[in-house]
């Protein structure tokens, strides 16, 4: 039997392994990858709890707009990156520090 | 699936009742598509085409929401509220977007560049969409989209242009820090979902969930939630980014990320902590410790860090934080009063760095840079334009005779209020670090005057640029009316009835 634990706890893996993505940034391609994990964390959350909300749906919509909202922000975040890479030839985020204190 | 077969015509029915309240919304839509068509078809025929769309685009808005005042509803299922603070709230947006739409156009006028403006306009009119609709909700799933909505445009309007390395690093470091804490905000909000089976925050399923959860997950939730709201704001320490982008960013769009996104930020919390805080369960406490201790520390940091700054956008970027630290307090002072107190600070701090921003747009025309030192003997060039950027320095302090002092005094007595109602430490501490940071403040607005009128310098040769004179026009009218504000603050309270 799969209970509602299992899969926060499936998720709750899932987040932590996108947030060390992102903190452990080399790359800023890794990075999106991370916080696409991060945010199909959540959407599994959501759609997990849905199971108790039988009136609304919240969380299933919540999850569909939230898929679609992380591929808008990625093909954004990849056009961005890829314009860094013409000026720096890098995209390591260590190497591109230009603007600091 | 029977019980929807049989519901479907009433939600439907009341889905299209619902639709004159999203007039307004749905003419900057029209625009939005609109300015895309006049892009791609019009403006070879002539150029200002989709500008102009723009522009009637946000005036209609303006009109329709107006129109909206003292009929308080709520449409699409109680996921849409039009009350008099989200006409106010929209009123202010519309209006700093369509000066923002202004000064981009003004200043990419005369530049050679393989891009179309024609894209920058319906990205903007997105951005205020997307502010409109976090203005009018108190559902997450509507907050959320909303400032994706804003968040998505603002990468793109600051890594649009990608003129020089330091314009692109800008857009990428702001595009990673956004998708963060976006992410982090979701989860957040996921959890919130959890304890409480409900979308809007101010019912009371919602509320009584947040009663009964478990007081650590909970934290966590509320922490995660407001990461993203944080972010939006850019308060500490969700603020990294805002300096870097500020200074990277071509100026009209610093202008635009420097007002127009938190107004819509801070109505949403305004409206959360107004529901969240009036319980005294764990929930509400931690949502005001939270906003009080972050309030503290933004205007510490904030001010802090702008002392020791070179170029006058990252200076600016540290005094925006400053603000939005005093934009918490109001947010907390506006337990004790009306509206009209956070509505009155938001419109000053808009005019205000709308002003400074046009000036340093004019002078950075004018003189190719925005460097502190390179303003040295400038005073003598340019009498008028610093003498407002005085003022308007003298009004970021928060003295008299301003609109900036009125504005800091309504927040003071009205947390002093709150103080002598439940004598709560955090707001005497609230209370003494603002007064402090005003003071701290001081040091660095007045750097401006400084090396402009009493160091010497050699005159400038001024660029050969036309076309800066409706950006400096603009900025000096918004310039003298924070000092008309100063000295009848009841046109503006009279106007927030």
């Amino acid at each position: 039997m799969i209970t509602l634990t299992h899969f926060l706890v499936v998720s709750a893996c899932i987040f932590c392994i996108g947030l060390y993505t992102v903190i452990a940034k080399r790359n800023a391609i890794m990075i999106l990858i991370g916080i696409e994990l991060m945010i199909n964390a959540a959407i599994l959350n959501f759609v997990a709890f849905s199971k108790y909300d039988k009136i609304n749906y919240g969380g299933q919509v919540f999850a569909l707009f939230a898929i679609v909202l992380a591929a808008a922000s990625v093909a954004v975040g990849l056009a961005i990156i890829l314009n860094v890479y013409r000026h720096y030839k890098t995209i390591n985020p260590d190497n591109i520090t230009d603007l600091r204190d | 699936m029977q019980d929807i077969n049989i519901q479907l015509p009433s939600i439907l029915d009341q889905v299209l009742q619902s639709i004159p309240y999203f007039k307004a919304e749905l003419a900057l839509i029209i625009a939005f598509l609109g300015s895309i068509l006049a892009t791609l078809f019009l403006d070879k025929a002539w150029k200002q085409s989709s500008f102009l769309i723009t522009i009637i685009g946000i005036i209609v808005s303006f009109v329709l929401s107006t129109q909206q005042f003292g009929q308080p509803q709520s449409g699409f299922f109680g996921m849409l509220i039009v009350d008099n603070f989200s006409v106010y709230a929209r009123g202010i947006i519309q209006i700093a977007l369509l000066i923002c739409v202004i000064f981009v156009q003004q200043h990419f006028q005369n530049k050679k560049f393989g891009k179309n403006l024609g894209d920058v306009y319906s990205i903007l009119l997105t951005a205020g969409l997307g502010m409109n609709i976090l203005t009018m909700t108190s559902n997450w799933l509507l907050a959320f989209i909303a400032i994706e909505t804003v968040s998505i445009s603002s990468y793109i309007l600051v890594g649009y242009f990608s003129e020089n390395k330091k314009q692109s690093e800008a857009s990428m470091k702001y595009v990673l820090f956004g998708s963060v804490s976006a992410a982090i905000m979701l989860y957040g909000l996921s959890l919130l979902y959890g304890f409480t089976g409900n979308l809007d925050f101010t019912s009371f399923e919602h509320i009584q969930g947040l009663i009964e959860a478990p007081k650590i997950l909970l934290s966590i939730a509320l922490l995660f939630m407001f990461v993203g709201i944080g972010f939006k704001l850019s308060f500490v320490p969700f603020h990294m980014w805002a300096p870097d982008v500020y200074e990277g960013a071509p100026t009209p769009i610093t202008t635009f990320l420097s007002t127009v996104p938190k107004i819509g930020a801070l109505v949403l919390l305004a409206r959360l902590f107004e529901e969240w805080t009036s319980s005294s369960f764990f929930f509400s406490e931690l949502v005001l410790i939270l906003v009080s201790v972050a309030s503290i520390v933004t205007m510490l940091a904030g001010n802090l860090i702008a002392l020791r700054q070179t170029n006058i956008k990252r200076m600016m970027a540290y005094s925006s934080i400053g603000h939005t630290g005093f934009l918490l307090m109001a947010l907390v002072g506006n337990l004790a009063s009306e509206p009209q107190v956070l509505l009155f600070y938001i419109t000053v701090y808009t005019i205000m760095n709308l002003a400074v921003f046009g000036l340093i747009d004019t002078l950075e025309q004018k003189i190719g840079s925005a460097q502190l030192e390179n303003y040295q003997g400038l005073g003598k060039q340019f009498p008028i334009l610093f003498s407002v950027f005085t003022l308007l320095g003298i009004s970021l302090v928060g003295l008299p005779p301003t609109a900036g002092f009125i504005g800091k005094l309504f927040v003071f007595t009205s947390i002093f209020d709150l103080f002598q109602f439940n004598n709560n430490r955090y707001y005497l501490i609230l209370l003494v670090v603002g007064a402090l940071t005003s003071v701290i403040s001081l040091f660095y607005y007045f750097k401006i005057p400084l090396f402009a009128f009493l160091r010497k310098g050699e005159a400038v040769n001024i660029l050969p640029t036309k076309s800066t004179w409706i950006v400096y026009i603009i900025s000096i009218i918004l310039g003298f009316s924070t000092l008309v504000l100063g000295i009848f603050p009841s046109i503006l309270l009279s106007l927030f009835k």
